[in-house]
């Protein structure tokens, strides 16, 4: 068996590089032309976001019939599109609250490009509602403000529930981001070429001037932000799973939703960011600052919260079968053996069984065979949402109402067109800012802190 | 590989008193107990249940912090991490408690007696779960795959006091990785049948969750006690406190806000719902007095630790820590009160010498308990690679 | 003028390491007014700049308390008090739903607003008229070295002094810095007529807009052929009808389902003779018929018929009912004056249905024999 020395600290910066080539490193895709690779990129992205926006266009001008959506079945992508993106901007928040509360170095390479994400994601769940309204600048209802019907929102509504948390989840994303930002658009400005860029830059950095009087309090408000953000990632998608397990459909609800759909979304967001992480290292050669470590351990962290979600599909299965009510008892066992048997196996199968190849060290370190994955996982992710919202309300209560639901081509268009938001969005995002934190890869690398003997 | 670095450390023994007060307390609480189960057998089994899932969450969550040690890779919990080692030793006497209980199923589990079963569809459903049968072979199972764990775990560890081995943390990574599956669902299955299928109609998919989280709570409560008392004085090596207090303190905080976060969600699905089959068991909670109880538990079990952990002094003060822990350790009891003698006093609340007894048989049993095992053990891991990292660890 | 004026003596070290010894001999030496800059935060600087421990915290948790409370109190006035909707059966005030939205404005209060306190009070940005921007220094310190800046403000400043100081630190490039008077002292005016022009154009655009969603927006109609079916809109006209009106009248002699014709206008001769009360004289109909002769007959003919109405004295008096006249008027005549009307009474037939007028003329009659009752009767 081969060891690992338990008593050195793993270096989180392969080879130490020298400070000044971090600043160059990072900065480069912004002081660069953009080149050919990145037209294609954006040019496919931009024709999946035109295709939703086309499809959109029809929903628009002849109503959601075009949907798939039948009677029973009354929520259909709109709502499983949303809890996916929102669950996909799960990871970033994980990762830079989270993480950071438990001081994971390893953290420092990827948390501003999953923040980033965040913010897409967050973005790209907010338009399904709005979407699903049918009037989306009747968006406003939704506040409580004095309207001239002198009447408030229904407080106790999960779905207004939803809309502050969401609203308050893609705030606080943003502030983050941008404390996070300052300092690194203060190097940008230091080392802006163009007159335009310098005044674009000492905008908004504010003036940063890395003061150590500055820091001391800038790091204790970081300490905090993660404090807050870290309960508010949890109540996001806990408030997301309320919209359904508040209800009394069986199979909605359960319990255990809360922390499930968290482990579900963070997983998710997990396999999301390792995904674009392993080009972003190839492309902007970061392969010593995003390091194969930190892939190894991101892949981790979907090994437990794949299994957590196994841990919740069993528990939901046998309680189904102890709570002894009939209904409960069907709906699990016309999920797993029912018409959507293919949509629960293959969200069983991508969700819970392949992640478990993650426990042998060789494929969690073996790039290909992670993509391939985390891609699995997040097909499973979202069939999961599609069995939980499909399943039950195909077949509920009564028999004589029971149908099938088929999506039509324009749902999937618009699925797709979600998928050419987000990602155009992170294309525009990676050349128009730093992809990594400056300041904070500096301070992780090997000999960047005092050491002790300064003391 | 083995481990280069040495390390000082002079093993200091237990004052000899504290075995005296352990065995009064322990003696004193054995009579009360036994008197109680002649006196009123029925009460005293559904105290014995709260001693039963008390002492596995101590055991099986301490094991559950070692293992997470070991698959994290923290380095700051590795000086400490005798303690919860000794504490989960707990796991190898919690069987014997079991016993009282085996023979008296019948008093406190309705499903016990054929009747419940008559004329009730969702009774019936589960008879192949709820019986004596099965229950005990469960239990059995559960206590063995804990015990099988906790003695790989511990083995390998003290085994490196000598060796100085690195392939043993190694061993113990892997071991953890594999246990804390298997921990999940033992954990979560014991839970159900020691404290859900008290109300055998009842069912709630979190309640595993929810056993977890006081679970993890308790156990760090305690070991933080421990650790305090005995750092306090000296009696593991120099350099720790501060940070590592301070991780103790944070980690406990994570969990109060995890705890209040199950508890509540498992109450407003519930509450929301409005199911017949489910806020049945939150009401028999609010008849009578029940309800000063169950108000109690919010502010004892979350907003007093919470407050109290906030500030950052807090989690780094030992006399600050030592008091929210014993607090902490006080509200998993609660905790369990709750849950568990509704459903034996549905009319209000019950406290008498029989519910002190149970208390101080623990007490006195851990404070033996750990007497004796520190005897024959390093309070430090002085083998473990990780150590030196453990003791410079600074935030 | 334009005199430039000492800042800052500056110096500059290449390694974490002599930075923190740098920082806490200046700090030894009683320096209050300096600052080292490095291009990320450094473990132990605090303490060794010797500066207190940040107290943002507490500005962050009285915003988050005051969040909390506020949120509480405001959900409670909404749904509690202005406005009070029972919705599934909850209370009004239903503690446990509240908490998910007053978590949100805790969490969102307490983050954002620390945040925006830390940036513009704690640290008086945005400022770019800083001395030290645009210097070699700032940009060594943005990348990979690390400085301290001494201020020519502190007390304890010497400039000879200072410089040794930093010399014997080992900081190289040591450089004194300048600013402009009027670049430090420059005050924002409110009203600069470059802000000013700003302000106009935020409202105009705000209210334009405002305007727009409110008015337009708001009422715009996504997509109308719902609204425009080729059918029939009753009180529209139609085209296809050559009259123009989208109203038809029935075919000549059409009679409505249950609807039988009174075919005794101005008539009532005929109808005293050929009419017939269908209706016998049950309890039933007796009691619909005194319900609807109270509703409509007794306000001016009185309860009893006697005509000692509660409008008496405003009308010329309507007859009683138990005069011989009326006492000798077949059913037939009394229906046909409940139809057509008699006098200043006018027709009761749209209020009263044919069954209901003969329900009431049973009624009549019976009052008529409370008055004039036969010696059958009292048998």
């Amino acid at each position: 068996m081969s060891v690992v020395d338990y008593s050195q600290e793993l270096s989180v910066i392969e080879g130490r590089p020298p400070l000044r080539s971090i600043d160059e490193l990072i900065s480069k895709p912004l002081d660069s032309k953009p080149d050919k690779k990145f037209y294609i990129a954006l040019s496919i992205t931009l024709t999946m976001l035109i295709t939703g926006v086309i499809c959109l266009a029809f929903t628009f001008y002849y109503g959601i019939g075009l949907w798939g959506n039948n009677n029973p079945v009354g929520w259909g992508f709109a709502i499983i599109n949303f809890v996916f993106w929102v669950g996909i901007g799960h990871a970033g928040t994980l990762i830079s609250a989270i993480l950071f509360l438990l001081r994971q170095k390893w953290r420092t390479g990827i948390a501003r490009f999953a923040e980033g994400m965040t913010i897409f994601a967050v973005m790209t769940a907010g338009l399904f509602p709005l979407i699903h309204v049918g009037r989306p600048w009747l968006a406003g209802y939704l506040f409580p403000y004095p309207n001239q019907h002198s009447l408030w929102p229904n407080f106790i509504s999960p779905l207004l529930w939803d809309v502050f948390a969401v609203s308050t989840y893609f705030t606080v994303s943003l502030v983050f981001w941008y404390v996070g930002l300052i300092p690194d658009l203060a190097v940008l400005r230091e080392r802006a070429k163009t007159k335009i860029k310098k005044i674009v830059y000492s905008i908004f950095s504010l003036g940063w001037r890395f003061s150590n009087r500055h820091w001391q309090h800038y790091e204790r408000v970081y300490l905090i932000l993660a404090g807050f953000a870290t309960p508010l990632v949890l109540s996001v998608h806990t408030i997301v799973s309320f919209d359904f397990a508040v209800s009394i459909l069986p199979g909605w609800h359960s319990t255990i939703f809360p922390p499930y759909f968290v482990a579900g979304a963070v997983f998710s967001g997990f396999a999301m960011v390792q995904n674009v992480l392993i080009f972003v290292r190839k492309i902007f050669n970061y392969e010593h600052i995003i390091t194969v470590d930190t892939l190894e351990k991101m892949n981790k962290i979907m090994l437990v919260t794949g299994s957590m979600v196994g841990y919740a599909y069993i528990m939901e299965f046998f309680i189904a079968w102890y709570s002894g009510v009939p209904t409960e008892t069907f709906t699990f066992i016309n999920r797993a053996f029912g018409p959507y048997m293919w949509a629960y196996w293959i969200m069983f199968s991508c969700n819970v069984i392949f992640p478990q190849l993650f426990w042998i060290r060789k494929i969690r370190r073996n790039i290909p065979a992670m993509f391939v994955i985390a891609v699995l996982v997040n097909v499973g992710m979202w069939f999961e949402r599609f069995v939980i919202v499909i399943t039950s309300l195909s077949r509920d209560f009564l028999p004589s109402s029971w149908a099938y639901y088929k999506p039509t081509l324009v749902d999937l268009g618009i699925l797709l067109g979600s998928f050419g938001f987000f990602f155009t969005w992170i294309l525009l995002f990676t050349k128009a800012l730093p992809v990594v934190s400056i300041a904070e890869v500096k301070a992780v690398i090997d000999g960047s802190q005092p050491s002790h003997e300064a003391d | 590989m083995n481990n280069s670095f040495t390390l000082e450390y002079h093993k200091k023994e237990l004052p000899k008193k504290l075995n005296i007060v352990g065995l009064t307390l322990f003696l004193v609480g054995l009579v009360i107990i036994i008197f109680g189960y002649i006196v009123n057998p029925v009460r005293t089994a559904f105290n014995n249940i709260i001693l039963l899932t008390f002492l596995i969450s101590l055991g099986a969550g301490s094991l559950f912090l070692i293992a997470i040690e070991y698959v994290a890779g923290a380095v700051w919990s590795t000086p400490f991490r005798r303690v919860p080692e000794i504490l989960s030793f707990a796991l190898v006497i919690v069987p014997i408690f079991a016993v009282p209980l085996f023979f008296n199923l019948h008093n406190v589990f309705e499903w016990t007696h054929p009747q419940a079963f008559k004329n009730d569809v969702l009774m019936e459903a589960k008879a192949p779960y709820l019986n004596t049968t099965f229950f005990i072979l469960r239990s059995i199972a559960f206590f063995a795959v804990w015990i099988f764990f906790f003695i790989l775990l511990f083995k390998n560890s003290v085994k490196q006091d000598f060796t100085k081995e690195q392939l043993l943390t190694k061993k113990n990574i892997i071991i953890s990785a594999v246990f804390l599956p298997i921990f999940a669902f033992s954990l979560s299955f014991s839970s159900f049948d020691w404290l859900m299928s008290l109300a055998p109609h009842w069912y709630s998919t979190i309640f595993g969750v929810y056993y977890f989280a006081g679970t993890v709570l308790c156990a760090l409560a305690a070991s933080t006690i421990i650790i305090v008392l005995l750092n306090e004085k000296g009696y593991f090596v120099d350099g720790l406190g501060g940070d590592h207090y301070y991780s103790l303190g944070a980690l406990m905080f994570a969990f109060i806000n995890f705890w209040a976060y199950i508890a509540f969600s498992q109450f407003l699905l519930i509450w929301y719902a409005n199911l017949p089959e489910e806020t049945f068991w939150f009401l028999q909670r609010w008849e009578g007095n029940w309800k000063f109880v169950s108000i109690g538990l919010i502010f004892v079990h979350f907003v007093v630790p919470y407050f109290a952990l906030l500030s950052q002094p807090s989690k780094m003060d030992p006399k600050r820590l030592l008091f929210i822990s014993i607090w902490i350790l006080f509200a998993h009891i609660y905790d369990l009160y709750w849950m568990i003698i509704p459903t034996f006093s549905k009319e209000g609340i019950i406290f008498g010498w029989i519910e002190i007894g149970f208390p101080l048989f623990t007490l006195g049993l851990l404070i033996m308990l750990f007497v004796l095992i520190s005897k024959k053990i390093n309070l430090v891991p002085i083998g473990d690679p990780k150590l030196k990292r453990g003791i410079d660890f600074k935030l | 003028m334009n005199e430039k004026r000492l800042y800052s003596y500056t110096g500059i070290f290449n390694t974490p390491n002599e930075i923190i010894h740098a920082a806490k001999k200046i700090a030894e030496k009683g320096f209050k007014n300096y600052d080292i800059h490095t291009p990320y935060p450094l473990h132990g600087m605090e303490k060794a700049m010797k500066l207190k421990p940040s107290k943002i915290g507490y500005v962050s948790l009285v915003l988050g308390l005051s969040g909390a409370i506020s949120a509480i109190l405001t959900l409670f006035w909404m749904a509690a008090i202005d406005y009070k909707l029972v919705i599934g059966g909850k209370p009004f005030f239903s503690f446990p739903a509240y908490i998910p939205i007053t978590f949100e404005i805790t969490v969102l209060s307490a983050s954002v607003i620390t945040v925006l306190v830390m940036l513009f009070i704690f640290f008086k940005l945005p400022n770019n008229s800083h001395p030290l921007h645009a210097t070699d220094y700032m940009k060594k310190v943005s990348s990979d070295k690390y400085g301290v800046s001494i201020q020519a403000d502190d007390p304890l400043f010497n400039e000879e002094e200072v410089k040794s100081l930093l010399k014997s630190l080992n900081a190289s490039d040591i450089t004194p810095i300048y600013f402009n008077e009027e670049e430090i002292n420059y005050k924002h005016v409110l009203l600069e007529p470059k802000f000013v022009g700003f302000l106009v154009l935020v409202a105009l655009f705000t209210s334009a807009t405002t305007y727009f969603t409110l008015n337009k927006l708001m009422y715009m109609v996504p997509f109308n052929w719902m609204d425009e079916q080729a059918k029939v809109i009753p009180q529209q006209p139609s085209k296809i009808f050559a009259d123009g009106f989208g109203m038809r009248q029935p075919v000549n002699g059409t009679v409505a389902r249950g609807q039988i014709p009174f075919l005794y206008k101005n008539n009532p001769d005929e109808a005293a003779k050929d009419l017939v009360n269908p209706l016998l004289p049950s309890v039933e109909n007796l009691k619909l018929g005194e319900q609807k002769f109270n509703i409509y007959c007794s306000p001016c003919h009185g309860y009893h018929a006697e005509g000692d109405s509660r409008l008496q004295g405003q009308f010329p008096n309507p007859p009683s009912l138990h005069s011989e006249k009326v006492r000798n008027w077949s059913d037939g005549r009394i229906f046909y004056v409940i139809t057509e009307g008699q006098n200043i009474m006018p027709s009761y037939a749209t209020q009263l249905t044919p069954e209901e007028r003969w329900a009431v003329i049973l009624y009549i009659r019976a009052l008529q024999r409370s008055l004039n009752a036969k010696e059958s009767d009292l048998k």
